[in-house]
C-alpha cells in the first residue's frame, strides 16, 4: 500500500494552535491546476490539487471555495461530495452580460479564470467554507438547480448518493447549457437518485409545483440559481405549505439593494459614534474608521462580514442568517444590513 | 512504551489541574482556551496534545472502556444522519494521534484506505472510509476503543445545538442514552446558575461560531461519587456506585475522596460540520492532592467557599466539611 500520509509542513503557531495534520488546513494556500475542461461554451471546470499530493480538507456538501481570480477574490461552489478529497473542482461561468455599474469584480474574476488558468498554474485559495449544508435529520432531500446553480446541488447529490440518503433532483437549464447534465444522469442511472430535467421557465415552475406538493414529511428542499429562479421556488414552496426553515436556498447573484437611510453606529469598546450615510454600508464605514472587519462578497451572501451586535434596531438585508438568527438581533452582516442606533461589539 | 520519558510520570504528573493559580472561588464560566498548549502545574504539566496517552493507567482504562461497551452497547448512540460525522471524528483523531505519538501510533493512507496501528494496545486495523463492513465496530465505537475520551458530537440546526451522537462510558451521573437528541438547553437544565445566568447560551454561541481552523479546550471538575478510581459513575450503573460515598463517610476514609477532572476538547469537523465535545476524565485522590501543598490549599479554599447550591449539584454537600478538614489536617 502506498503511504501518502504527509508530514506536517508547518510548525504550530503557539498563539493559535490549530490542527496538527495538514489535511485540515483551510487557510490561504496555493494549489496547482491539474485539469481544465470546457463543459459548455461558457462554463469551464477547473480542478485543483495539493502540489505535494496530500489530501485536502474535507467539506460539507454545498460548501464553497474562495479563489484568488486574478485581481479579485471570488467564491465558487465545490462540486464533489466533500469526503476526504484529493481535489477541489469548481465550474466557472464566464459572465458576459453587460457589467452593472460598480459590480464588475465578480465577472472580471470569472473572465480571468477562463482566460488565464491552465494546467500547471498555481492558484491561491482559502476554505472551503460551509453555508449551504444538508440538514442531518432530513428524511429526504429535494435538490433544485437553475443554470450554473447546479454546482452546489451536484455536491449535495453526490453526497446523498455516497451516504445512501434519498434525494430527488430538479435541474433546469437552457438546451446546450447543461454543464453537469451527464454527471447527474449517471447518478440517476445508478439508481442513487431521481432526476428531472426542464428547459423553460414555464416548465420549471410547473414541475416545481408538482414536486413540492409530492414530498414525504421530513423532506428538506435546497435550491440554487438566478435570483428570479430562487424567488419563484420560495413562492411555490410557501404556496405548497412548506415551513420556511425547510426551504433552503443559496444565491450566486443578488439584485441591487436600495441605498437605505443614514444611521448611527456605536463601537462598544470605545463608545465612538460613527455616522453611516445613505448609500454607504456599515462595513465601509467600519473599515474607513480603522476597524479591520473581514469581508468578501459585499452582497450579503458569503457571510464573511458577520459581526456581533449588542443593541439597536437592525434591518436585516442579507441572504445568510436564518429567520431565528435575524430575530435574535445579536449579529448582522454589516455589508448590506442597516438599521438605527446599532451598537456593534467591536 | 510511551514516547515521552516515562521514568517520572506518576498519576498526578500530567493531571490537568482545574484551577488557575490565583483562583480562590469557583463559579461556572465559559472558561475555554486554545487547545494543545502545554501548561505547567504544581504537580507537573499537561495539555501538549488533545489526547493524552502517556498516563500509566491508559491500558487499564481502555480495558475498562471495552468491557463496558461489550456489556452495554447502548453507551454508543448515533442518530440518523450522523454516520458521516462518526467517520469524520475517526479520521481526525487517528491522524492527530499518529502525529502526536509517532513511536506508538501509525496511520498509513491511500485515498480512502486507511491502515491504523496502535502499539500501546496492539491494534492493527485496515479500513475503507465510509464502508462500515471494513471495521469490526461503527467508526465512533472503533475510535472509542482506542482512546480514553468520551466522544460527543453536536450538530447545529435551526439555530440550536443538538447532541446527536456519542460514545460515553465515563459519565458523571448522567446517561448518554437518555440525553442523546436533546438540545443544549435541555442537557444543561440541571446545572444551577448556568442557564439562568446566560452561560448556556454563551457556551452554545461559542460552539456554534467555532472556527474551522482552531481547537479549543475547557476543564471542569467535581468530587467523584465514588471513593475509588471507578470512572463509570453513569446513571446506568447507579446501583454499582450509589452506596460508595455513604460507606466512605462512615469509614472516615477521606484520603480516598477523588477529585474528578474533566478535560473537554472542541473542534468543528470539516466533512460533517459536527462539533466535538469530547471529555477525558482524570482522577486524583485527596491523599495524592494532600502531598502537593499548593493543590491541597487551593482545593480546600475552593471547596470551603463554594455556595451550597453548587456543592449540592456536584453531590458533595453532605461530606465537604469533613473532607476539607481531612485535607488540611
Amino acid at each position: 500500500m502506498t503511504v501518502v500520509s504527509p508530514a506536517p509542513t508547518r510548525a504550530v503557531d503557539p498563539r493559535k494552535p490549530g490542527h496538527q495534520h495538514p489535511s485540515f488546513d483551510t487557510g490561504v494556500r496555493s494549489l496547482v491546476v491539474t485539469a481544465v475542461r470546457e463543459l459548455t461554451d461558457a462554463i469551464v471546470q477547473i480542478v485543483l490539487e495539493d502540489p505535494a499530493g496530500g489530501m485536502l480538507a474535507a467539506y460539507e456538501p454545498g460548501s464553497h471555495l474562495i479563489v484568488q481570480a486574478g485581481p479579485v477574490r471570488n467564491t465558487y461552489s465545490l462540486i464533489d461530495d466533500g469526503v476526504n478529497p484529493h481535489r477541489y473542482a469548481i465550474s466557472v461561468l464566464r459572465r458576459s452580460a453587460p457589467v452593472p455599474a460598480g459590480g464588475s469584480a465578480e465577472s472580471s474574476g470569472s473572465a480571468w479564470l477562463h482566460d488565464y488558468v491552465q494546467v500547471g498554474r498555481r492558484v491561491e485559495i482559502e476554505g472551503p467554507r460551509s453555508l449551504f449544508a444538508p440538514v442531518t435529520t432530513e428524511r429526504k432531500a429535494l435538490l433544485i438547480a437553475g443554470g450554473i446553480g447546479v454546482t452546489p446541488i451536484l455536491s449535495h447529490t453526490r453526497a446523498a448518493a455516497r451516504w445512501g440518503r434519498p434525494a430527488e433532483v430538479i435541474y433546469s437549464y437552457r438546451a446546450g447549457c447543461g454543464a453537469h447534465r451527464d454527471d447527474l444522469r449517471a447518478l440517476a442511472a445508478s439508481g442513487a437518485i431521481t432526476l428531472h430535467e426542464v428547459h423553460t421557465r414555464t416548465d420549471a415552475a410547473a414541475l416545481l409545483s408538482e414536486r413540492l406538493a409530492a414530498q414525504p414529511m421530513g423532506t428538506h428542499a435546497y435550491a440554487c440559481g438566478p435570483p428570479a429562479f430562487v424567488d419563484r421556488y420560495l413562492e411555490l414552496g410557501e404556496a405548497a405549505g412548506w415551513p420556511a426553515d425547510r426551504l433552503h436556498s443559496e444565491r450566486f447573484e443578488v439584485p441591487p439593494q436600495d441605498a437605505g437611510l443614514p444611521f448611527a453606529a456605536i463601537i462598544a469598546s470605545t463608545g465612538a459614534r460613527l455616522a453611516v450615510p445613505a448609500g454607504v454600508s456599515l462595513l465601509q464605514t467600519l473599515l474607513d474608521n480603522g476597524h479591520d472587519v473581514a469581508n468578501l462578497c459585499r452582497q450579503g451572501v458569503c457571510g464573511e462580514c458577520r459581526i456581533p451586535v449588542r443593541s439597536g434596531q437592525i434591518e436585516h438585508r442579507d441572504y445568510v442568517l436564518s429567520e431565528r438568527e435575524k430575530a435574535d438581533n445579536t449579529t448582522m452582516l454589516c455589508c448590506v444590513s442597516r438599521g438605527a442606533e446599532i451598537e456593534v461589539d467591536l | 512504551m510511551t514516547n515521552t520519558s516515562t521514568a517520572e510520570i506518576t498519576h498526578t504528573t500530567n493531571l490537568p489541574w482545574p484551577f488557575p493559580d490565583d483562583l480562590t472561588a469557583f463559579r461556572y464560566s465559559v472558561n475555554v482556551e486554545p487547545a494543545r498548549v502545554l501548561r505547567a502545574t504544581a504537580g507537573g504539566s499537561w495539555g501538549a496534545h488533545i489526547v493524552d496517552l502517556t498516563n500509566p493507567d491508559y491500558p487499564q482504562v481502555m480495558a475498562e472502556r471495552r468491557r463496558i461497551l461489550d456489556a452495554d452497547p447502548g453507551r454508543t448512540q448515533i442518530l440518523d444522519g450522523m454516520m458521516p460525522a462518526c467517520w469524520d471524528i475517526l479520521v481526525y483523531y487517528l491522524r492527530d494521534l499518529a502525529l502526536s505519538y509517532p513511536l506508538s501510533c501509525h496511520l498509513a493512507e491511500n485515498g480512502d484506505r486507511f491502515h491504523w496501528r496502535n502499539n500501546l494496545l496492539g491494534t492493527d486495523q485496515t479500513f475503507v472510509l465510509g464502508d462500515l463492513s471494513t471495521l469490526p465496530y461503527d467508526p465512533l465505537s472503533f475510535l472509542g476503543r482506542e482512546i480514553p475520551d468520551d466522544l460527543l458530537l453536536v450538530k447545529e440546526r435551526d439555530g440550536q445545538l443538538f447532541f446527536d451522537a456519542g460514545l460515553v462510558t465515563f459519565a458523571a451521573a448522567w446517561s448518554v442514552s437518555f440525553d442523546v437528541g436533546m438540545n443544549f438547553r435541555e442537557i444543561h437544565g440541571p446545572v444551577p446558575r448556568f442557564t439562568g445566568e446566560g452561560l448556556t447560551s454563551r457556551a452554545e454561541l461559542f460552539l456554534m461560531h467555532l472556527p474551522t481552523d482552531s481547537v479549543y479546550r475547557r476543564v471542569n471538575w467535581t468530587l467523584s461519587a465514588s471513593g475509588s478510581r471507578k470512572l463509570d459513575v453513569s446513571l446506568e450503573e447507579l446501583p454499582e456506585w450509589g452506596g460508595d460515598m455513604p460507606r466512605l463517610v462512615s469509614d472516615r476514609d477521606f484520603g480516598n475522596v477523588q477529585l474528578r477532572i474533566e478535560l473537554e476538547h472542541f473542534m468543528r469537523l470539516p466533512m460533517s460540520g459536527a462539533i466535538t465535545f469530547c471529555i477525558r476524565t482524570f482522577m486524583a485522590s485527596f491523599a495524592e492532592i494532600k502531598a502537593i501543598p499548593a493543590w491541597r490549599d487551593q482545593l480546600a479554599q475552593v471547596l470551603t467557599e463554594l455556595p451550597d447550591d453548587l456543592a449540592t449539584y456536584k453531590g458533595f454537600i453532605g461530606h465537604r466539611t469533613e473532607a476539607v478538614a481531612w485535607l488540611l489536617a
